[in-house]
């Protein structure tokens, strides 16, 4: 049993990861065009958005919670960068994810506290940051005129990568150290297996709990402020996409969404693939109508081919069959 | 298998709560009246039907939504995804008639929902992360279908949703009448039992012998329903239907359900607690909008409130677990 979830770990993102490889190699067949390396720089700058909402998804989900506030927080993260950040940029950097971070971990505090559960704190949260950042952007979209910054975030570097892509990279190299270096990531895990004896065996329940969530704020914010430089502006409602995307790539990356399953390294393959998903939907000029449908669907099959008591209702319809061709005299029909 | 019922009966039986909840209640009444009472014109007759009227639309959806939070399932964010489409079928099939087109419109929405209901119920999947994928799925499909454009209503008959019998619109009349409705339902029918036993202990329900799958398809359908009547409102008051009608709708949606006091977890709350839901909470962006606050002002506010909410239900249903 636990080598099967081993392999699930790792075979889910590889297997998914390669589908997609294979379906970007094969575009030029589609429509003639040579690969380039400007589809791998493409490819790491949609990861840029998608791996670090990703990665903040996936530790919650890997702790058994699921932190909805994550659209919110980019969205708060790309205007508070935008405001603080209008001289220097590093300045509105620190200013999204401070706050994000601090938000994050009052949420974060709320839902160890009380362990009400996390849908529906960070539901209530991600409205009124919604509410929030508009207040922040008196309701109108931001425009960041600091144009050195917006090209310097985008700059191409050894061909294939970007600043933004570099960062978001990093952050995914510091959760890989902390989580396969030290107790954290058993830690988490046991969190979203069984809290139970995760708190009998000494796991600080709460305080994980809590900078879990500011983590996940901290770089939801980090993401806004990025995307809103890379687009030199600030978005108010980003609306259910990055969290779609960010879910799927999760998914993909063969964490689940019961709890206590996933790696790093799976994340990381899980939003590559859905970052370069994205690049032959725009290789191909697919409609936004057929990629809503794409990633809906995935979203839709993952989540039923996930569900716990699936398993059981698969096993016992088995048992039935095998039970009727091994028996047909006990079972006889009615 | 009885016992099973009578132990969640009586877990149900606790829910009169004297002290927190009736007070928490009381004052946010008296704060609301007392804004209220001293901001210009509120009190007109005007103000008042302006208020009813902002908050039917998203309150029938609510008193849909009600019964998928009641029956364990959390909230759906497919709401806004399936009223563009209920929408968009109720504009299109005008043509053949204002009611077939609105029945057409509640069947697409009710099937729609139902199955993700049955999908739920019966294998246990994450009802929040299904219902994004399948409102963003449904976007997709209803985006594609239309062509990127605008619905247009076919016929003129989708008028009579926009009518003011007595002075009220109509959709002031459909939202009481589907909240008395759909309480009768709750309290009154062996279903509505059901709902509540499957929201409070899963287990124990389908220990009770309660078809977990069937009792959450028609919770869902019933939700779905009233998504496509709140849609078909929707595209008659705006004379089209497009995914811009989504707006804020589905938060709109589940705020009035929290704000009303319907446990998040399932198993307690009413159609009614969230009509008063609804009615606070365009009573609030009324007065906001009144003192010259904008939409982010509102939005947090109701996010404030959603959080608010949930905690004082749970620290108090946490007070009452202790007493007894």
């Amino acid at each position: 049993m636990s080598l099967r979830r081993l392999g699930a770990d790792t075979l889910v993102p590889v297997v998914a990861f390669g589908i997609v490889l294979a379906a970007y190699l094969l575009t030029p067949v589609y429509d003639g065009h040579a690969l380039a390396s400007f589809d791998a720089y493409n490819t790491l700058q949609g990861f840029a958005s998608v791996g670090l909402i990703a990665l903040a998804l996936g530790l919650t989900i890997v702790a058994g919670e699921f932190d909805l506030s994550v659209l919110g927080m980019q969205a708060l993260g790309g205007v508070l960068a935008v405001k603080a950040g209008a001289d220097h940029g590093l300045l509105g950097v620190a200013a999204a994810v401070g706050a994000c971070l601090a938000l994050g971990a009052i949420q974060g505090t709320i839902i160890a506290r009380t362990g009400i559960g996390s849908m529906a704190i960070t539901l209530g949260t991600y409205i009124a940051l919604l509410g929030l950042t508009n207040v922040v952007a008196g309701n109108q979209t931001l425009t960041y005129a600091n144009a050195d910054v917006a090209i310097w975030v985008d700059q191409t570097i050894l061909s294939w990568f970007s600043p933004r892509s570099l960062a978001a990279l990093g952050a995914f190299a510091v959760a890989l150290v902390l989580f396969t270096r030290t107790r954290l990531g058993p830690e988490l895990k046991a969190l979203g297996g069984d809290r139970r004896a995760a708190r009998v065996v000494g796991v600080p329940v709460r305080r994980h709990l809590a900078v879990l969530f500011a983590v996940s704020g901290g770089l939801c914010g980090l993401a806004g402020a990025l995307l809103a430089y890379s687009n030199a502006s600030a978005q108010l409602n980003p609306g259910l996409e990055p969290l779609v995307l960010a879910a799927a790539a999760a998914v993909l990356g063969g964490v689940s969404l019961r709890g206590g399953r996933g790696t790093i390294w799976g994340l990381l393959l899980g939003a590559l693939a859905v970052a370069l998903l994205q690049q032959v939907f725009a290789i191909t000029k697919l409609p936004t109508s057929s990629i809503q449908i794409v990633f809906g669907a995935l979203l839709l099959i993952v989540v039923v081919v996930d569900a716990p008591d699936l398993r059981s209702v698969v096993a016992r319809a088995r048992a039935r069959r095998a039970s009727h061709r091994s028996a047909p005299v006990a079972h006889p029909e009615p | 298998m009885r016992t099973a019922v009578a132990r969640v009966e009586a877990m149900r039986g606790r829910a009169a709560v004297p002290g927190l909840l009736p007070a928490l209640a009381a004052v946010g009444v008296i704060v609301l009246a007392v804004f209220a009472l001293t901001t210009d014109r509120f009190f007109t007759v005007d103000n008042v039907k302006a208020i009813l009227n902002s908050a039917s639309i998203v309150g029938i959806m609510a008193l849909g939504l009600t019964f998928v939070t009641l029956v364990g399932s959390l909230v759906s964010l497919a709401v806004g995804a399936t009223a563009v489409m209920g929408a968009m079928v109720f504009l299109d099939q005008l043509h053949l008639g204002l009611v077939p087109a609105l029945a057409l419109a509640i069947a697409a929405g009710a099937a729609v929902t139902a199955l993700q209901g049955a999908i739920v119920g019966g294998w246990g999947a994450n009802p929040v992360i299904l219902t994004i994928g399948a409102g963003f799925l449904l976007s997709g499909v209803t985006s594609k279908l239309s062509d990127g454009v605008i619905v247009q209503p076919s016929a003129g008959g989708y008028t009579a949703l926009n009518s003011t019998p007595l002075g009220v619109p109509v959709g002031v009349y459909v939202m009481i009448v589907l909240a008395v409705v759909l309480q009768v339902l709750l309290r009154r029918t062996v279903f509505g039992r059901h709902v509540l036993l499957v929201g409070e202990n899963r287990d124990a329900a389908r220990a009770a012998g309660i078809r977990i799958t069937r009792t959450t398809a028609l919770a869902f359908g019933i939700a779905g329903a009233a998504f496509a009547i709140g849609g078909a409102f929707l595209g008659a008051f705006n004379r089209g239907a497009s995914a811009q009608l989504e707006g804020t709708l589905t938060f709109d949606v589940i705020a009035a359900v929290l704000v009303g006091g319907t446990l998040i977890s399932g198993g307690r709350g009413s159609p009614l607690r969230t009509l008063a839901g609804a009615v606070a909470i365009a009573t609030i962006s009324d007065v906001l909008l009144l003192r010259g606050f904008e939409t982010g002002a509102q939005t947090l506010l109701k996010g404030v409130l959603v959080v608010g909410v949930v905690l004082a239900l749970h620290l108090a249903g946490r007070g009452r677990e202790a007493e007894s």
